[in-house]
């Protein structure tokens, strides 16, 4: 009897405890399909990035991320908990990212990722993220497959290459009146991908495809492909790829016959970098962007990057700004979901953070609106062109 | 003070100045810093971190140099009477260098923060360097006063070093001595007593030490996988796959002696042949993973082979030029717009089966990971197998001396093509593997730093030992993982490491128990056994 | 010592051997046919390209085959004293080009006081003084790193066997390239040419539509000759040159005749890097393009033209060196595939050619059997 009464004490202090700690607990956390990120007080929200920060592509990675910084530091607190962001090496490669992948989910102090930067990566990544229900937010993987695998939880503020190509074959087609254009690209999962996509669009319209080449990165003279293009006499030359590529190309058309052809580059191109480097070879030089003109937020977003790391955004790599904008739509989802507990304790429901990061509406950001479509592209916005004039970019008559 | 002594000082000072110079400007100096403030838990202070490492830096470069001046003194005579036995001597001594540790530092310091407080742009040159690592660099004073503080701090801790290492050499003598003595005592009584316990026997007992090794790493390997989570499943699995590829090369630099720099192209052949076979684009061909392994095995080990024909005759460096044309041939044409449509171009190839047995897939990083362990297994039975057979001797003698073998009747380019072919399979399966735990595969997997990281792992860990190749392949892919927030200087790291080991220790962390034997039992057998005459062997 | 062929194919002696002679030989007239028909197809059948495309593709060739030369004699140099292929030297290459790029940088940020508006750096005040500031300093960082490279690598493995200072110069190679990424960061730099050398201008061939030979190409191809001819002269004219072959030939023999061969070696290893340096800053001056990894393919197809030539012999490197060049601009053109090729086109001839004449093009067959 006695044994019996013990019991029965205990147990009834046991229940107690539990119904007062799990009113700590939201409830949302325990009908949330992947329950929820428990964010101790005095420790940060992370917000995790992938991307190439070794190797040949370090620039992209180093650029995204210092961008998402910038974001970080406008975000500022958040009752009373601040946020931070775990920018690691996927190498570019799908080892690398899916490595990089595990190791996030295995923290769960992590949220959200922005990332990852390159497509190969990012495709090697999502099933995992997938599993655990963290969501992305893409800046840079523009590869059109991605969002057609169904995931739930990858979203990207960058743009198609199939909408940047047909923009830039319509473009070339009927404002600039090029009907024998020739393609380059770089070999990259990229670049490549646009440079096909700009040759279908652009032979769908009528036009004639009078040369497509490939090069290889990291080289400095592509001199005899450029010549073997200016033997077909081309009006225009498209290229798929970067700016470092781009600028090369560009600075040795002149020397292999290339004279008065129109160099029309993709987003990779556009940046001040192509402008400094260029120097006279580059003008009438086009060159796309998805970046807003001007803006107040563009503007206060230069100032910030160039107080913090002494160098120009864009200088880096052409995707500076939407290292910004795809970590700010996360934190802004997550200080919509996240609810604070009776312990002080900071609950964010996570199967909840991918719904609303799928759900970014009207967005502001320093690339343009951001919206996502049901099936995570989040960009809208179209294309802008600019073209060199005078030494600057300048945009392009519509 | 004779000039012998104070010579290596110096140098060992100016060694360490520039060491910390170039850390400095990497920004690793900073980074450290953080890094120690985020193991003790005081994450504002980075200066009081820097400091610290500072000093320790000045405390052993002044130990270091006390050691080279009196190594420089004592290299003729034994006679501990050469030592530095003043402190005197020893005091100049740190004083030298951490004087030259300090002037360069300070140096550093001086000029860099002139030119930033005269507003020109450091970062444009020297890109660690921004203006708030200056300021942590200077700590936080003017120029002349950070300079002198920083050549303060180097004397001092120069000085310090110099006085601890002294008392270290004079005692450690004393020291050494008694551990020898300790150490014959013990090895002594182990020998000579009968009534040991059962498991001191076991152990001293060289020939069951091995089995039971063996079966205690295969308990914990196979039990691991169950207890870990996903991240280091992963990992590990990523460790056994390199083990698989280091054993494969190791067949070929280490039992053969070719050098085969392009090991990747293999490795590329397995991965895409299961990609290609297995994936639904972009032939449609969605044959099982099991169908799918032994042919992407096979395929590779035919390529190894042809490749072989021609190039084998081949030099050494030749060879390893030559190999590493084949790997990057093999990476351009995965790229190129030409072979495209037949193997997906430079987006690769996704979608990738995986294993199902009895009709479940493999889809937890634990699942695969047996699948990697077994492979590991599998490789290193049929390695050894190899190496203990006619096939293994003839590689060690081709190794050895190739014109004598050749002398002696060996077809040669029989068993470098054989070695070969083995090497390559064994790279087949590793990329098999890779693609279809990855799921997804490309022309960016396909890199010549694969090649140099199974090259490196074999040479860190030992040629040619099975342990030394699972040492290896956890100090190459599983350190990097640890040591997440250094993984801006770990290619920094690998290179270093590459040299360091080759130079130091050229036969690895765990060189194959051959070598370790000729090397130490010899010097054993020959210092205190008696040596028995043939002669007297016979009459026994 | 530098016309010391290594290899001869082996003569066949059992029957056994004839199979993969017979492979090879297939292979080899498989390889001539395919390339013949090719050659036609594009000569003859399309012929789409005028005389002024083949003139552009041949400036472009002999253009990048001298920069593929000046990097190649530091290879040749150190190869052919020490039998070891410096895994690193494209690395040096690379040092000295961002040394001549800082100086550069540096000069074309001094103003000299003059009317002209906008207004004259030194740099273009005095550009030859500029230029030649800049081959010093790039010369002088480069020969450094020969020389602490050969101290610090390579030196401890001189006894090691033939693998170590090979593995040496790869974690010499991976180490000098990270550092320079941490050190100047991952940003691709543009050397800062004086206006009387601008990349792209050049006099104007009136062929077809006009070829234009740049400056900056026939900068690097005469650069190229002059040092050739020096280390010509300097191998079989000077005592040093003397001594180093005679360390090449045989070590221990010559130190017993009195040559300090640590010396003979280090100062190998500060000339082939001072020429790596000189390559380096005409590779900027030629290319622009300048960051922590141009180097590396560089450095890879240098060493497969000294091969192609006759590695250890010095006119061999040059003739070796144009002639890949050449290849890698026209090949791809005349056999009409894709530029992307090309690099596939330079290693299979690097196989070719140590298959079928291993002593290089230009290189003297002996009758020595080398493993």
């Amino acid at each position: 009897m006695k044994t019996r009464s013990w019991l029965d004490l205990l147990l009834m202090l046991v229940v107690t405890l539990a119904a007062c700690t799990s009113g700590n607990v939201p409830e949302v956390c325990s009908r949330d399909k992947f329950g929820c990120a428990v964010i101790e007080p005095d420790t940060t929200i992370k917000i995790g990035m992938g991307g190439p920060m070794t190797g040949g592509s370090a620039n992209f990675g180093i650029d995204i991320s210092q961008g998402a910084q910038i974001a970080i530091a406008d975000a500022g607190e958040f009752q009373g908990f601040r946020f931070e962001l775990v920018a690691e090496d996927d190498e570019g490669t799908p080892e690398g990212g899916a490595a990089v992948a595990n190791r996030f989910v295995m923290d769960k102090s992590i949220v959200a990722v922005a990332g990852h930067i390159m497509s190969g990566p990012t495709d090697a990544a999502m099933p995992i993220y997938e599993k655990a229900g963290i969501p992305m937010m893409s800046p840079a993987a523009t590869n059109i497959e991605l969002t057609k695998k169904g995931s739930a939880v990858f979203n990207r503020v960058a743009f198609t290459d199939a909408m940047q190509a047909r923009f830039a074959a319509e473009y070339l087609y009927h404002k600039l009146g090029i009907r024998d254009l020739a393609l380059i690209h770089d070999s990259t999962a990229y670049g490549s991908g646009i440079a096909e996509e700009v040759r279908k669009d652009f032979e769908a319209l009528g036009g004639k495809i009078v040369g497509f080449e490939a090069i290889t990165r990291g080289e400095a003279d592509y001199s005899a492909p450029l010549v073997k293009i200016a033997a077909a006499k081309p009006q225009a030359l498209y290229f798929g790829g970067s700016v470092q590529e781009g600028v090369i190309l560009v600075n040795q058309m002149k020397i292999t016959g290339l004279e008065g052809v129109i160099f029309f580059g993709d987003d990779g191109t556009f940046g001040s970098d192509f402008l400094t480097r260029t120097g006279v070879n580059g003008e009438g030089a086009y060159s796309t962007s998805f970046t807003l003109p001007e803006s107040d937020r563009k503007t206060r977003f230069d100032a910030a990057y160039e107080k913090t790391y002494g160098i120009p955004p864009g200088k880096l790599s052409p995707f500076t700004w939407n290292g910004y904008d795809s970590t700010a739509p996360l934190i802004l989802a997550i200080k919509s979901v996240a609810i604070i507990g009776g312990d002080g304790k900071l609950y964010i429901p996570r199967g909840a953070l991918v719904t609303s990061v799928r759900n970014t509406r009207d967005y502001q950001g320093v690339t343009g609106t951001i919206t996502c479509s049901p099936v995570g592209e989040c960009s809208a916005a179209q294309p802008t062109f600019y073209v060199i004039q005078g030494g600057k970019w300048v945009e392009a008559p519509k | 003070m004779t000039h012998a002594q104070l010579h290596p000082a110096f140098r060992t000072g100016v060694i360490f100045g520039v060491v910390v110079i170039f850390l400095m400007l990497i920004g690793f100096a900073t980074t450290a810093a953080q890094l120690l403030g985020a193991l003790l838990g005081n994450m504002t202070f980075p200066l009081v971190n820097l400091l610290f490492l500072l000093g320790l830096v000045g405390l052993w470069g002044g130990a270091m140099g006390v050691r080279s001046a009196e190594a420089a003194i004592s290299a003729p005579q034994a006679a501990p009477a050469a030592k530095t036995d003043t402190a005197n001597a020893a005091l100049v001594c740190g004083l030298m260098t951490g004087g030259m540790t300090g002037l360069l530092v300070a140096g550093l310091v001086f000029v860099v923060s002139i030119l930033h407080a005269r507003g020109a742009n450091i970062r444009a040159c020297l890109y660690a360097l921004s203006p708030e690592t200056i300021q942590l660099l200077s700590l936080g004073l003017p120029p002349a006063a950070a300079a002198l503080a920083h050549l303060g701090l180097q004397l001092l801790s120069g000085i310090a070093g110099a006085l601890l290492g002294r008392a270290v050499s004079l005692r450690g003598d004393h020291w050494q001595r008694r551990l020898s003595a300790s150490r014959q005592l013990v090895r002594r009584r182990l020998a000579s007593s009968a009534s040991q316990p059962k498991i001191a026997h076991v152990w001293a007992n060289r020939r069951l030490r091995r089995p039971l090794l063996c079966c205690s790493g295969l308990a914990l390997v196979l039990l691991l996988p169950l207890v870990l989570g996903q991240y280091w499943n992963y990992n590990l699995g990523t460790i056994g796959i390199y083990v698989v590829l280091g054993l494969g090369l190791n067949v070929v630099v280490g039992l053969a002696g070719l050098l085969d720099l392009g090991y990747v192209a293999f490795f590329a052949i397995g991965a895409y042949t299961m990609a290609l076979l297995t994936a639904p684009e972009p032939h449609h061909l969605q044959w099982s993973f099991w169908i799918a392994l032994p042919i992407a095995v096979c395929l590779a080990a035919l390529t190894g082979v042809l490749l072989g024909i021609p190039v084998l005759r081949l030099r050494g460096d030749y060879l390893a030029i030559v190999t590493l044309g084949f790997g990057e041939i093999i990476g351009i044409l995965s790229r190129s717009d030409m072979l495209a449509p037949f193997s997906g171009g430079p987006l690769g190839v996704r979608g990738i089966a995986g294993p199902t047995l009895l009709g479940r897939t493999f889809s937890s990083q634990r699942d695969f990971l047996y699948l990697i362990v077994l492979s590991v297994l599998l490789t290193i039975f049929v390695t050894s197998r190899l190496r203990n057979s006619r096939v293994g001797r003839a590689w060690l003698a081709m190794a050895d001396d190739e014109t004598v073998s050749r002398a002696m009747g060996l077809n040669t380019l029989k068993y470098k093509l054989l070695a070969f072919g083995i090497g390559a399979a064994f790279a087949g399966l590793g990329g098999a593997l890779f693609a279809a735990r990855n799921q997804f595969t490309g022309p960016e997997d396909q890199t010549l730093m694969v090649s140099i990281n199974v090259l490196a792992l074999i040479i860190v860990g030992g040629t040619g030992s099975v342990p030394g190749i699972i040492i290896g392949a956890l100090v190459l892919k599983g350190l990097p993982e640890m040591l997440r927030p250094l993984e801006n200087y770990r290619l920094l790291a690998f290179g270093a490491l590459l040299v360091v080991m080759i130079i130091w220790k050229p036969t690895g962390l765990w060189p194959p128990a051959k070598r370790r034997l000729e090397s130490r039992e010899v010097a054993e057998a020959f210092s205190d056994a008696e040596i028995t005459t043939t002669e007297d062997k016979l009459k026994q | 010592m530098l016309d010391r062929p290594p290899e001869l194919p082996a003569l066949s002696r059992t029957r056994r051997l004839n199979i993969y002679r017979v492979i090879r030989s297939g292979l080899g007239a498989l390889l001539v046919a395919y390339v013949a028909w090719r050659l036609y197809e594009v000569l003859v059948v399309k012929a789409e390209y005028g005389p002024d495309t083949w003139l552009r593709f041949a400036i472009s060739g002999l253009v990048l085959g001298s920069v593929y030369s000046l990097i190649a004699i530091g290879y040749t140099l150190v190869y052919g004293i020490l039998r070891m292929i410096n895994f690193a030297h494209g690395d040096v290459m690379m040092l000295g080009a961002f040394g001549g790029y800082f100086v550069l940088e540096a000069l074309s940020a001094i103003p000299v006081a003059s009317e002209v508006n906008p207004p004259l750096t030194f740099l273009n005040a005095h550009p030859i003084l500029a230029v030649i500031l800049a081959f010093a300093c790039g010369m002088s960082i480069a020969a450094l790193s020969g020389f602490f490279l050969e101290r610090i690598v390579y030196h401890p493995l001189r006894r090691a066997p033939r693998l170590a200072p090979l593995i040496g110069a790869i974690g010499a190679s991976v180490f000098l390239e990270n550092a320079a990424q941490l050190l100047f960061g991952p940003q691709r730099r543009d050397y800062n040419n004086p206006f009387l050398l601008l990349r792209g201008a050049g006099w104007l061939i009136p062929v077809g539509t006009g070829v234009r030979l740049t400056y900056t190409g026939v900068l690097t191809f005469v650069l190229s000759l002059i040092l050739m001819l020096g280390l010509y002269l300097l191998v079989y004219h000077t005592r040093l040159g003397c001594a180093m072959r005679a360390v090449a030939e045989d070590k221990q023999t010559a130190a017993l005749m009195g040559i300090d061969v640590d010396h003979v070696i280090s100062l190998t290893f500060v000339i082939s890097g001072a020429l790596a340096g000189a390559a380096g800053v005409m590779w900027g001056l030629h290319n622009g393009l300048v960051y922590y990894l141009i180097g590396f393919v560089p450095g890879l197809k240098a060493f497969t033209a000294a091969v192609l030539g006759g590695i250890g012999n010095v006119p061999g490197t040059l003739f070796g060196g144009l002639l890949l060049g050449t290849i890698e601009s026209v090949g791809p053109a005349a056999l009409g595939i894709d530029f992307q090729l090309k690099d596939v086109i330079a290693f299979l001839i690097l196989i070719l050619v140590l298959l079928f004449r291993p002593a290089g093009l230009l290189g003297e067959v002996s009758t020595e059997e080398t493993l």
